[in-house]
C-alpha cells in the first residue's frame, strides 16, 4: 500500500513538474525562472548528498559546478561542440577532477577533508581568474543552450534531475547503500567486512561530481556569462550541503525538499525584507540546523510516528 | 626468536607471523614476534595492557603495516594485501571498542559482512536471509530489526561476532568479547565461542577474563612490552615465573 502510494505520489510530481512549462511558460516566465533554479539548485544538492553519504563532507561542489561550466563554455566557444555535448564533456571534466581529488584526500576525515576541498576550489578560482583562455577576471560569454528557449532549457535540467533522482534512488536499495552507510560510520570496521573503502570512496566522488558538472555546464549556457567568482563561489559549496542538511541527509527526498524549501524561502524573504534577508535566511538555517537533527524529512517521520501512536 | 620448523611438524598452521616488528614513533609496539595459528585450534593471546595484542590484531588483519616481518595466511604471504581482501580470504574480526555502524539496524550491520566479506557477490535477498541465520548463531536473533543505540553491552559484543561472522572467516580475531560482562554472560560467550570453532572456524582471542581463557583455549601465548615470553597449555603458562613476573611484577606475588 505505502509503495504503491508513493508510485502515485511519484507520478503526479513528475507530471507536474513537465507540465509546469506549458502553463507558466507564457503567463508566468518568472515561476519558470524560479523553478529552474530550484532545480539546479536541487542537482547540486542531490549530488553534494551522495558524497556525503561515505562520510566525505565535501566543500568542493562549486570546483565541480564551475569546472563544468568552464570546460562546456569553452568547448562550445573554441571547439564548436553541440551544446549538449558540451555540457556533458563539462560533467566527465568533473568526472576527472573529482577522481583524483578524491584520490589525494582519501586519508583525511571531518574538518580536514572539508578544507582540502576547499583549498581545492580556491586554487581552481584563482586559476580561472589568472589565465587568458578563461577571460580572466572578466570571464566568458556561453552561446544559449536550445536556442534561449526558459521552457525547453528547464525540461533539460529537468531530465538531469530526474537522472540524478534515479542514481540516488538505485544507490540506497543496492549493496551500495550498505557500503556507502558502512564506510560513513567506521571506515576501518568496513574494510575489516571486506568492504573496498578506496574505490567506494572514489566512485561516490565521480558520480557526485558528474551531477555537479552537468548542473555547472548548464548554469553556463542558461545565464550565458560565467566569471570566476560566480562559477567557483563558496556560496555555490555551502548551499550544496545545506540543502541537504536542512531537508535531511542520506535521503533522495530529502536534498529536494531541502532545496525546494530554501530557494523559495529565500525568494520570499528576499520579495519582503528588501534588506536583511540574508539575517532572517541564517536564523531560520540556524534553528533548523539545531533542533532538528535529521531535517524536515525527520520531523515529518517523527510527526508520523506520534500521530500514529496516539 | 625464530620460526621453530621442528615444532610444526605434522600441524596445519592456518595463520603464521614471521619476525614482524611494529614501532610508533621511538615506541616498540611489537618487536620480532612469530606466532603460529593451527587449524581448528583455540588460540588466547594474553599479556598485561601495552604488550602489544591490539597491535598484533590490527597487523593480521591488515590495518597496521609491519615495519618487517611476513604474514602467511593458508599458504599465501598477505602482507602486502588490505585489510578488505585478507577479510574476503577468510579473516574475520572483532574490535575492543564495539564498533557497530550507526544509521543502520542491528540484521543490516550484519549484512554488510554478507554483502562484502566474499569473493562471490551475494543478492541482497541472500544477504538478508544468511545475516539473519548469522543473527542466530550469534545470540541477537530477537534484535535483528532494532537500531543499534538501543543495544547494552552484552549485546554489542554479540553484534561484533555477529558482524564478523558474516564473512564467513576460517581464522576468527576476537578482541576482548568477554570484558565487562556478567558472569552468566561471559559463560555464554565461551559457549557460543565453542560452537563458533565447532562449526570449523579457527579462533585467536584476546581476553582479560582468565577464567574464560582457561576455559577456551588450547593454547595461551603470552605477550609483554611487545616481545613474547612464554606460550604453552594454559596451566602450564600461568605456573611460568616470567609470566607471573609480567603480570604481578618482579615481587612475583609474595606478598600477597
Amino acid at each position: 500500500m505505502r509503495r504503491a502510494g508513493a508510485g502515485v505520489t511519484l507520478a503526479v510530481l513528475v507530471a507536474a513538474a513537465v507540465a509546469l512549462p506549458f502553463w507558466a511558460g507564457r503567463a508566468q516566465p518568472y515561476y519558470l525562472q524560479l523553478a529552474l533554479n530550484i532545480l539546479i539548485f536541487a542537482v547540486l544538492a542531490l549530488s553534494w548528498d551522495l558524497l556525503a553519504r561515505t562520510g566525505q563532507l565535501s566543500l568542493a561542489h562549486a570546483a565541480f559546478f564551475g569546472l563544468g561550466a568552464y570546460a562546456s563554455a569553452l568547448l562550445v566557444t573554441l571547439a564548436h561542440v553541440p551544446i549538449a555535448l558540451g555540457i556533458a564533456a563539462g560533467g566527465l571534466v568533473a568526472v576527472i577532477a573529482a577522481t583524483g581529488l578524491g584520490l589525494l584526500t582519501l586519508r583525511l576525515r571531518g574538518i580536514y577533508f572539508a578544507i582540502a576541498t576547499l583549498a581545492f576550489s580556491e586554487t581552481l578560482r584563482v586559476i580561472a581568474k589568472q589565465m587568458r583562455f578563461t577571460g580572466g577576471s572578466s570571464g566568458l560569454i556561453a552561446p544559449p543552450l536550445l536556442g534561449g528557449s526558459l521552457p525547453a532549457q528547464y525540461l533539460f535540467i529537468l531530465a538531469i534531475l530526474v537522472a540524478a533522482v534515479a542514481v540516488s534512488w538505485g544507490i540506497n536499495r543496492s549493496r551500495w547503500y550498505f557500503a556507502f552507510t558502512a564506510i560513513r560510520t567506521n571506515e576501518e570496521v568496513a574494510g575489516a567486512m571486506g568492504v573496498d573503502v578506496v574505490r567506494f570512496k572514489v566512485l561516490a566522488f565521480a558520480i557526485s561530481a558528474a551531477f555537479a558538472g552537468l548542473a555547472g555546464g548548464f548554469y553556463a549556457h542558461v545565464f550565458l556569462f560565467i566569471n570566476p567568482f560566480e562559477a567557483f563561489s563558496i556560496a555555490t559549496s555551502v548551499g550544496a550541503l545545506v540543502a541537504p542538511i536542512f531537508g535531511g541527509l542520506y535521503s533522495t527526498v530529502g536534498p529536494l525538499i531541502g532545496a525546494a524549501v530554501l530557494r523559495v524561502g529565500e525568494e520570499i524573504l528576499r520579495t519582503k525584507f528588501r534588506s536583511g534577508y540574508l539575517i532572517i535566511y541564517g536564523l531560520i538555517l540556524a534553528i533548523v540546523i539545531l533542533y532538528l537533527p535529521r531535517g524536515l524529512v525527520g520531523l515529518w517521520a517523527s510527526m508520523r510516528r506520534r500521530g500514529r501512536a496516539s | 626468536m625464530g620460526v621453530d620448523a621442528a615444532a610444526w611438524e605434522g600441524l596445519v598452521s592456518l595463520l603464521a607471523l614471521i619476525d614482524i616488528t611494529k614501532s610508533f614513533g621511538g615506541l616498540v609496539a611489537i618487536g620480532d614476534v612469530s606466532l603460529e595459528v593451527r587449524q581448528d585450534e583455540i588460540l588466547a593471546l594474553i599479556g598485561p595492557n601495552g604488550a602489544g595484542k591490539s597491535t598484533t590484531f590490527n597487523v593480521i588483519s591488515g590495518l597496521t603495516p609491519p615495519d618487517a616481518g611476513r604474514i602467511v595466511f593458508d599458504n599465501v604471504d598477505i602482507t602486502t594485501r588490505k585489510p578488505h581482501e585478507r577479510a574476503r580470504l577468510g579473516i574475520g574480526r572483532t574490535f575492543q571498542l564495539m564498533q557497530p555502524f550507526h544509521d543502520m539496524t542491528v540484521l543490516e550491520n550484519v549484512m554488510v559482512g554478507e554483502l562484502f566479506g566474499h569473493t562471490t557477490p551475494k543478492s541482497i535477498a541472500a544477504a538478508r536471509r544468511d545475516a539473519a541465520e548469522v543473527c542466530e548463531l550469534a545470540g541477537i536473533a530477537a534484535l535483528m530489526a532494532r537500531d543499534v543505540g538501543e543495544l547494552g553491552v552484552a549485546d554489542l559484543k554479540r553484534l561484533e561476532v555477529a558482524r564478523a561472522l558474516a564473512t564467513h572467516p576460517r581464522l576468527l580475531l576476537l578482541d576482548e568479547v568477554m570484558a565487562g560482562l556478567t558472569p552468566a554472560e561471559a559463560a555464554r560467550a565461551v559457549d557460543m565461542i565453542r560452537r563458533i570453532r565447532s562449526g570449523g572456524v579457527t579462533v585467536l582471542l584476546i581476553d582479560h577474563v582468565m577464567s574464560g581463557v582457561r576455559d577456551l583455549a588450547d593454547r595461551v601465548t603470552v605477550l609483554n612490552f611487545g616481545r613474547k615470553i612464554a606460550e604453552g597449555p594454559f596451566d602450564a603458562v600461568a605456573r611460568d615465573p616470567a609470566v607471573i613476573e609480567a603480570y604481578l611484577g618482579p615481587e612475583g606475588g609474595s606478598g600477597s
